[in-house]
């Protein structure tokens, strides 16, 4: 036991001298700095990370971007089939026999009444009598004019006279010639083929 | 350690402003994500989604060719917002122009063709409206030509339309379509192949107005129509038209009918009415005219009823192409009636076939009444007379044949040459295809088939062929009725050359009002088979009440136009044989 009585050995006059802290570090063993996790693995993870998200950015832009070319597309898609139905209308309506019949009458063509001529390629027999029909006797349309209506034709022959049929509204009446089609006037149109 | 008790007071103020800003922002997040969620939602949803209904087509009729005679179409209505529609400045050529609502009236005007007024008042009269229509039904030029004006509050909206391109040809069976839907014809029995549905759906836009990728949603698909194809050849549709309204004009007739049909599978090739209606301008056709009187008109079908007597007096066996008749002008039947002949002539002696070939009322009633009435009857409905024909066309009723017990001693006799029965055209023909395809009545097609627009092809259901007389006696009989054509008073006017044809006429008188006798109208008619050897094609022409020439004089020609043509379009190779018939009189 000590004796208090006695006095504590006396502190030294500097005191505790205000001498910086040891500079301590500790040092890892080998073995634990291979345990640690290496900063590249840390860096890659964080790099992918932000590489995924760039392309989840980019792929979303493209997308969009996708979207105002898919609208514009449609857009023109859709003029385009307004086109393009406005000219089979018109085409249809060309088409009608009696655009046809009236386009025949204006080049001068004839109808054949009379019954077909056959031609029986085995033996080049001519089977019935070829008739040359007369102008006069066998107009496309007749006299009367075009007597089936299409009202969706702009111009069309109208019909001399009548009462009470479904005849187009009254115009001047003959069959009008509604414009040679042959670039050469007075001469038909032909494909030179062989 | 312990903390100094200051410290613990900072610290606990600290937790507590971080406690109550974070109950704050739950509160206001419950409220956002729960209580008011579905509202929100809705209100940005509508503000985002759009509903489109994507438009089908209404399903094409085509002719057995392909070519097209109905056709759907897209119109446009031009329609406005009044209350955004207000003066507004535009640019034209750099310079700002201002631009009144009555100015833009006039534009929308001239481009559409409507009247300036109507416009205006459209635009104006109610201020506070959302939507109103200023122009209906204006096709893809006029549309661009008022989007290019660019006027606030005026847009427009799609409206699908149909069109007849051929106009008049196959009118009469095509039918038409109104605004509340398929009204007449074959748009209208036909709907269920023709009708195409709607569909819709949403997407999403973003505020430009661009569809947000992956947001479409299709609640329903659209299904176009499917395309119906008829039996119906539409250049000879129009010939035969044109054919029969310049002959019912030239004799001033009420209504003409014509038929084309094809003996071996009773395909009707063509078969037209005059007048009959434009589908692209029905209002310009009184509704007596907007249906088929081919299909509908019940009528006395006169002497051409005569080859279906000799038909029966052959089949069952009661007369002969050569069986003898006395036949006078006027004959007094056993049971005190009277027979008269269309003319006055010396008594003659006739077989059937010259029966036939003169068409004599007396003749035909001297021998036919050997058949018994029950016979007769049940071959008439084996006929299909009275019946509703297998197009089964709008328009047609079953009147059915007179029971027996209303044949009395006058009717008995006149039913043999076409009077005191009615029958329809389309029911005549009928029975001229079962004498030419060897006594074996097919029912009348119309309808080819229905093309879905996935490809399948759906050929309606036939009724069963009816076996009416044998066909021996359908050869004998078209035989006979040869010698209309090489020795009838007729004959020049129905040869074809190169063909044997066999016809028959009829001028028929109509029966006057509350059945008091018949008027002095007519109606006339010509049915005929080419070629006789082993017929292919049927035409009968009617004309109701010429005014001139009320025999069947003004049929004839139509008759052999029509032939004619119909046997040059089918390539039918001329007869080998020439014409032969049992003799006409003894």
């Amino acid at each position: 036991m000590t004796n208090l009585a006695y006095s504590l050995p006396a502190r030294s006059p500097r005191g505790p001298a205000p001498e910086r802290a040891p500079h301590i570090e500790i040092v890892s063993t080998r073995s634990q700095r291979r345990a640690r996790p290496r900063t590249v693995y840390a860096l890659v993870t964080v790099a992918g990370l932000f590489v995924i998200l760039m392309v989840q950015l980019l792929l979303s832009i493209v997308l969009s971007q996708g979207a105002y070319q898919i609208s514009a597309l449609q857009a023109q898609q859709t003029e385009l089939s307004r086109d393009a139905q406005t000219y089979t209308e018109q085409l249809d309506v060309l088409k009608s026999p009696q655009n046809l019949s009236a386009r025949a009458e204006a080049l001068g063509m004839v109808m054949s009444t009379a019954p077909a001529v056959y031609l029986r390629l085995s033996d080049g027999a001519v089977i019935g009598t070829p008739t040359a029909m007369r102008a006069s006797q066998t107009a496309v349309i007749g006299a009367d004019g075009a007597l089936v209506p299409n009202s969706l034709l702009p111009e069309q022959p109208a019909p001399g006279m009548d009462s009470g049929t479904t005849a187009a509204a009254g115009a001047p009446s003959g069959a009008t010639a509604t414009g040679s089609v042959a670039s050469t006037a007075g001469v038909l149109p032909s494909p030179v083929t062989h | 350690m312990r903390r100094p008790a200051s410290g613990r007071r900072r610290l606990f103020i600290a937790l507590l402003l971080t406690f109550a800003i974070v109950g704050i922002f739950i509160v206001r997040l419950v409220d956002i994500q729960v209580v008011r969620a579905d509202q929100l939602n809705e209100d940005s949803f509508n503000k985002r989604a759009i509903a489109v209904t994507s438009y089908a087509a209404r399903g094409d009729i085509v002719d057995t060719n392909g070519s097209v005679l109905a056709a759907s179409v897209l119109r446009y209505d031009i329609t406005a917002s009044p209350r955004n529609v207000h003066d507004f400045t535009r640019i034209v050529d750099g310079k700002k122009v201002s631009v009144s609502v009555l100015q833009a009236a006039g534009e929308i005007a001239a481009a559409t063709g409507k009247d300036h007024n109507d416009i205006y008042q459209a635009l104006t009269k109610d201020p506070k409206s959302d939507f109103v229509y200023v122009v209906k039904g204006v096709d893809t030029a006029t549309l661009r030509a008022v989007r290019k004006l660019s006027i606030p509050g005026i847009w427009d909206e799609k409206h699908p339309a149909r069109t007849y391109p051929d106009g008049a040809v196959a009118g009469n069976l095509v039918g038409f379509v109104g605004t509340d839907g398929p009204q007449y014809g074959l748009e209208k029995t036909e709907d269920k192949c023709l009708a195409s549905t709607n569909g819709s759906s949403t997407y999403e836009r973003g505020a430009d107005g661009v569809r947000i990728p992956g947001s479409t949603v299709t609640n329903k698909e659209a299904v176009d129509g499917g395309t119906l194809k008829l039996t119906i050849d539409r250049d000879l549709q129009w010939f035969v038209q044109q054919a029969i309204a310049e002959q019912a004009t030239a004799i001033g007739a009420q209504s003409a009918t014509a038929i084309v049909y094809r003996v071996k599978d009773a395909h009707i090739m063509a078969l037209a009415d005059w007048p009959s209606v434009d589908p692209n301008n029905r209002n310009a056709t009184p509704i007596a005219n907007l249906g088929s009187l081919a299909f509908s008109a019940y009528y006395e079908p006169g002497s051409t009823m005569k080859a279906l007597s000799a038909s029966m007096l052959i089949d069952s066996g009661k007369a002969t192409p050569t069986t003898r008749a006395t036949v006078p002008s006027v004959w007094r039947t056993p049971e005190g009636g009277t027979v008269h002949d269309a003319g006055n002539h010396a008594v003659e002696h006739l077989t059937l076939t010259g029966v036939l070939q003169q068409s004599s009322n007396v003749g035909i009633s001297m021998i036919g009444i050997n058949v018994p009435p029950q016979q007769r009857f049940d071959y008439m409905t084996k006929f299909g007379l009275g019946q509703i024909s297998g197009v089964d066309f709008q328009g047609e009723s079953n009147r059915g044949i007179p029971p027996l017990k209303n044949w009395d001693d006058q009717r008995k006799y006149d039913m043999l040459y076409g009077q005191g029965v009615a029958v329809t055209a389309v029911q005549l023909a009928g029975a001229y295809q079962a004498i030419g395809n060897g006594g074996v009545r097919l029912p009348l097609t119309l309808v080819e088939s229905c093309t879905k627009p996935d490809g399948t092809v759906v050929t309606p259901q036939a009724a069963a062929p009816v076996r009416v007389i044998s066909e021996a006696s359908s050869k004998t009989v078209v035989n006979m009725l040869e010698s209309v054509v090489t020795g009838g008073e007729l004959g020049r006017v129905l040869t074809i050359p190169g063909y044997r044809v066999a016809a028959k006429s009829g001028t028929a008188e109509v029966a006057g009002p509350n059945g008091a006798g018949y008027t002095g109208d007519r109606i006339v008619s010509l049915s005929g088979l080419a070629p006789a050897e082993d017929p292919q094609y049927g035409v009968l022409v009617t004309y109701t009440k010429p005014a001139i020439m009320k025999s069947s004089a003004a049929a004839a020609p139509t008759f052999h136009k029509i032939m004619t043509q119909v046997l040059k379009t089918y390539r039918v190779p001329p007869s080998t044989t020439p014409s032969t018939s049992p003799p006409a009189t003894w």
